[in-house]
């Protein structure tokens, strides 16, 4: 919006010779930080631990010695966000009820973990990587493409709360760059020739088929390789490792 | 330091006008006089509320104030200044309420005991 | 949160196993006292102990590192980077706050190095804070003005051509005390470990991270604490500001009056702000024996309370029993007249803000006319030892020594609303000294876990016997302390209480002599002079001798009402306030609100202390002792003093402590009262142990000075709609 009107009104400026009409350009974070309730967060809302992650609750808690429980917030908020499915601010009261903490040190963890969903959330979690790497492999287009099949904007929930677009920085799969984060698993290497862009789609289209069948796709790279090993042969490294001493002075 | 207080002592002050004791007082007694003289006409001509034996005794009154100078400057000084005030009022370059002043002072005394004070609100 | 502070550690201070981790660096357990260290602040040496910081080393030899975050009562944060300087050998500049320092260490406080980096700091800091310091009301007062005026760059990067802007951040809803312009905020957290650690409130924290943090509660909810005041003082931006007092005055334009408070029988120190004739502002100062340098909301806040309701000029009741406004003379004529009448049937009683000027004034025109009818609001057991042994009305450990103790016992009192500076040093042994706190009393929230042992009087009985649960733990404590509630011990079976507790505190055994067990914590601030001035506790008195004359010196509390008096009584009011008291009175005369005069107030454990004149009274009011004065002389018993110094040489023959200001007169004779204990045959009834401040909505309005205060009704609304949140 902001940078339309700017541009709106730079446009007017030079013909009409009016002053420039002064905006503060927003460089905030896309959620806030600062609850609101609304109808899908409030603190009436019940949230309570089903039965399996009770247990979880305890071996999780087993694991800090006495006095030091606090230590278990994160591992509960994460098992909170697991099981319903986006962090609520109940979720975060009985995780403070559970440790015994004010309530204000669960918000602090909350908020400052991007990885707690503070706000309704997809049941599949499509985060984008665009840092370098996988953008000068093609993440715009892939970007583009799970835009357009999906007709979401990032940060956006599709109304059957399926799908939600993030777009994240590096998530360390650089090597089959371009990749998608979608819920715990990588899909990478989605192109395997960046001038092929067809296959971006294809593939990208292929796996957002798959979830919407509801079936899951298998993760990893797309590419044929097991994880980050060369295509093909080893091309270093082949031979025996030379003994102790190799490439030492003579004189030594 | 001693040396200044000796010189000091020593020093002989430049004269105002007179140069000794009976000279002022000749001054002030003539200075009296010529107000005592002018009394009467003073009542008429300001048409103040007092009397002639009224303003005698606070001519009397004003110079008293002055009984205990001793220094022949001093003396000399408020003997000029009275005869300013005279030709002043001779001139009737002062006014009624100027010589009123001389009779009523036009600030209230400062209050002296603990319930005068307390009930004025001063310290 | 809640970390030992820095400073405890390296003062040696007593600690528990959980704060050993953080010694490892120190490892120095043991008796002997480690070896000193020698550093050089600026090639200056200087010993110091293992574990001293460098920002205090470096204030041993009188050099001040500027810093925003770290301040000495708070734990170390360490986030501002402002203490940054060089160390030798070091390959970048330290945090001088939290780094301890090593053997020999050069340590460079004015180097380049060290300018440099605080003048990227600052740069950093003044990316985002905004330029509106005109329109800031800690202007002229303010960390970050002053910081960058001294060690900021001398011009600046910031251009923004592109009128991107700086970082906005909206403002939080913290209540009716605290402004807050959060776009101004450095995230010192500096209001975060206060709240936490020593209002013991955790509800603000930081959230987001990044250029996105802030500072704020996250949910919609107030900072409502009985110490919340406070983090205006510690913020050193203009985030967080006063509410009541934004936007009317400037620093530079203020005079500062040294004074007390008068609103709990603390006594913590304060300044007072006026000008024009005008209280502006209440700000504490530091007392490390009372109030270290906070002070309660109620002492700050409700100043606003002293312009309004005031008596402004002496009145009289007509015939038709409407007051009306008359002028000194006809009011002290009328009132002298009434008193002659009278004769000895003539009595007064003492509310909550009497100085012992005016005490001692009354008592000895009272004296004078053969009466001996004095009176204070407050009750207090008269049985036993009663009020002729000052120890058993007195705080005889003193404030300051109860953060030292190891184990309290809370009897009939909510020490948080009734002197919350006292709570906030249990809270401070509780946090950092293993104090253990048991409450006999209704359960209510004292900001830190204790043992809730009942309210029944009961309990008291089985401490006293041996046979309760904690009474093992009562005896083997090395400090234990015993804190009785005044207003318990206004109850019927008051002196029974107070005998237990002396029993009680005859059975415990105190590591040193001269730690004394019993304390009596009161809730007004004139009780202990009164007390100690020969005035007899309650109005029962009063209510059987019937006088003929009554005079009410500032009693506000209902104590005494128009219908425990026959119906002829005369009935004078002495205040400041037009409240319970000035309604039954048939005579006002107005006095001096505590910021009106110099008047002398002794503290509950026994300190003097006196008021400054800050303002003038308003209107037609006087000093206190003054009217006493003026009227002992009309009715012809002249009193022999007539300015500040007579009175307090007459203090000075009656109580030579009450002009010994700042010195805390130490009880004695424990022995002497317990014995006298043993007589008092009341016995404990069954009815439970209460206290009238339960809640914080209680605490904000309890006197005639904060019941006129707006901002103390705003408080209490506050609360009541913080009860309603769900957070």
């Amino acid at each position: 919006m902001l940078p339309t009107l700017r541009a709106a009104v730079n446009s007017l400026k030079g013909p009409l010779g009016l002053r420039s009409l002064q905006t503060t350009a927003s460089r905030a974070h896309d959620s806030l930080f600062v609850h609101r309730d609304t109808p899908e967060d409030n603190p009436d809302i019940p949230f309570e631990f089903s039965a399996d992650n009770k247990k979880r609750v305890e071996a999780i808690l087993a694991i800090y010695p006495e006095g030091h429980k606090r230590a278990a917030m994160i591992p509960l908020l994460d098992l909170a966000q697991r099981q319903y499915g986006w962090l609520p601010i109940s979720a975060m009261h009985h995780v403070a009820d559970i440790l015994k903490l004010p309530k204000m040190r669960v918000y602090e963890v909350a908020t400052f973990y991007t990885m707690f969903m503070r706000k309704p959330t997809g049941k599949y979690h499509l985060q984008v990587c665009t840092t370098t790497p996988c953008w000068l492999r093609g993440s715009n287009e892939i970007l583009d493409t799970i835009k357009k099949n999906l007709g979401l904007e990032v940060g956006e929930t599709s109304s059957d709360k399926l799908f939600t677009i993030s777009e994240v920085e590096c998530l360390g799969a650089c090597v089959n760059a371009p990749m998608v984060q979608i819920n715990d698993d990588y899909y990478a290497a989605l192109v395997l020739d960046c001038l092929q862009e067809d296959l971006t789609v294809q593939d990208t289209e292929e796996i957002l088929a798959d979830l919407k069948a509801g079936r899951k796709p298998k993760p990893g790279p797309r590419s044929g390789r097991y994880a980050a090993e060369p295509i093909g042969e080893p091309t270093s490294l082949k031979g025996e490792p030379p003994a102790a001493g190799f490439g030492v002075r003579a004189d030594l | 330091m001693a040396q200044q207080t000796v010189r000091s002592a020593v020093k002989q002050v430049k004269p105002i006008l007179s140069l000794d004791r009976e000279e002022a007082r000749r001054r002030v007694v003539s200075l009296y006089k010529a107000w005592y003289r002018q009394l009467p006409y003073i009542v008429k001509q300001f048409d103040i509320p007092k009397s002639e034996a009224q303003c005698r005794q606070k001519l009397r009154e004003e110079f008293g104030k002055h009984k205990l100078v001793n220094d022949i400057r001093v003396v000399d000084l408020l003997v000029i200044k009275g005869q300013m005030e005279l030709k002043e009022t001779v001139n009737v370059w002062k006014q009624k309420g100027h010589l009123m002043a001389y009779f009523k002072d036009t600030w209230e005394p400062k209050p002296q005991d603990f319930l005068s004070k307390f009930l004025a609100g001063k310290e | 949160m809640l970390r030992t502070t820095l400073g405890k550690v390296l003062n040696g201070g007593p600690l528990s196993p959980k704060h050993v981790g953080i010694l490892s660096r120190a490892s120095s357990q043991g008796p002997k006292k480690p070896e000193q260290i020698e550093v050089f602040i600026d090639d200056v040496p200087v010993k110091v102990d293992p574990g001293t910081t460098i920002l205090q080393a470096a204030a041993l030899v009188g050099v001040e590192i500027p810093r925003f975050c770290y301040h000495e009562r708070l734990a170390v944060a360490g986030n501002c980077r402002m203490c940054l300087v060089e160390v030798e050998k070091s390959p970048k500049p330290v945090a001088a706050c939290a780094m301890p320092v090593m053997k020999g260490w050069r340590i460079k406080t004015d180097s380049e190095m060290t300018k440099r980096a605080r003048e990227g700091i600052m740069e950093f800091l003044l990316v985002n804070h905004p330029l509106d310091c005109p329109i800031c009301d800690q202007g002229g007062e303010c960390d970050l003005q002053d910081q960058s005026m001294a060690f900021g760059s001398d011009k600046s990067r910031f251009t923004d051509i592109e009128y991107s802007g700086k970082r906005a951040v909206e403002d939080k809803d913290f209540g009716p005390l605290i402004k807050t312009i959060m776009t101004r905020c450095i995230h010192c957290t500096r209001c975060i470990r206060f709240a936490s650690e020593v209002a013991g409130v955790d509800d603000l924290g930081t959230t987001g991270r990044g250029n996105d943090m802030q500072i704020g509660t996250y949910v919609e909810k107030m900072f409502l604490s009985e110490l919340s005041g406070n983090v205006i003082d510690l913020c050193p931006v203009g985030a967080l500001t006063s509410k009541p007092y934004s936007f009317t005055a400037r620093p530079w334009e203020i005079r500062k009056i040294d004074s007390i408070d008068v609103l709990d029988a603390i006594g913590s120190n304060i300044v007072v702000s006026s000008r024009t004739g005008e209280v502006m502002r209440i700000m504490p100062r530091v007392n490390e024996e009372i109030n270290e340098e906070w002070i309660a909301d109620k002492s700050r806040f409700s100043y606003d309370g002293l312009k309004r309701q005031r008596l402004v000029t002496p009145m009289l009741r007509d015939n038709t029993g409407e007051l009306k406004p008359v002028d000194w003379e006809a009011a002290l004529l009328t009132v002298a007249k009434q008193i002659k009448n009278a004769g000895s049937s003539i009595g007064a009683v003492a509310g909550g803000f009497a100085d012992a000027e005016v005490l001692v004034a009354v008592k000895d025109l009272l004296n004078r006319l053969g009466s001996e009818a004095l009176c204070t609001e407050r009750t207090f057991p008269t049985d036993g030892s009663g009020t002729d042994l000052r120890s058993s009305y007195l705080l005889n450990n003193g404030i300051a020594l109860a953060e030292e103790a190891d184990y309290v016992l809370l009897v009939g009192t909510n020490p948080r609303l009734e002197a919350p500076l006292l709570n906030s040093r249990l809270r401070k042994g509780f946090v950092h000294n293993e104090l253990d706190v048991a409450l006999i009393g209704p359960k209510v929230d004292l900001s830190y876990k204790y043992n809730h042992l009942g309210d029944s009087p009961s309990v008291l009985q089985q401490l006293v016997s041996g046979q309760h649960e904690v009474s093992k733990k009562l005896q083997s404590a090395k400090k234990p302390l015993i804190i009785v509630g005044s207003e318990v011990l206004e109850r019927s079976d008051g002196s029974a209480i107070l005998a237990a507790a002396q029993k009680l505190s005859a059975s415990t055994h105190p590591e040193a002599k001269e730690w004394k067990v019993l304390n009596v914590l009161h809730k007004v601030a004139s009780q202990v002079a009164a007390l100690d001035i020969g005035y007899a506790p309650g109005v029962d008195k009063i209510r059987e001798s019937n006088p003929k004359v009554l005079l009410l010196l500032g009693a506000d509390d209902g104590a005494i009402e128009k219908s425990d008096l026959p119906s002829d009584t005369f009935v004078i009011y002495l205040g400041h306030h037009g409240d319970l008291g000035a309604s039954i009175a048939d005579a006002i005369l107005p006095g001096a609100a505590y910021t009106e005069k110099q008047a002398t107030y002794v503290n509950t454990e026994g300190r003097a202390q006196q008021t400054l004149v800050a303002v003038t009274p308003p209107g037609r009011a006087r000093d206190d002792w003054k009217i006493i004065r003026a009227l002992s002389e009309i009715v012809g018993a002249k009193l022999p003093y007539d300015n500040l110094t007579d009175i307090r040489n007459r203090l000075d023959e009656v109580a030579p402590h009450l002009t010994r200001y700042g010195e805390a007169e130490n009880a004695n004779f424990f022995k002497q009262a317990q014995d006298l204990a043993k007589n008092v045959k009341t016995q404990l009834d069954n009815t439970p142990l209460d206290v009238k401040l339960k809640e914080l909505s209680d605490y904000f309005m309890t006197d005639s000075i904060s019941r006129a205060s707006p901002t103390m009704a705003k408080c209490v609304q506050a609360v009541l709609k913080q009860k309603q949140s769900k957070f």
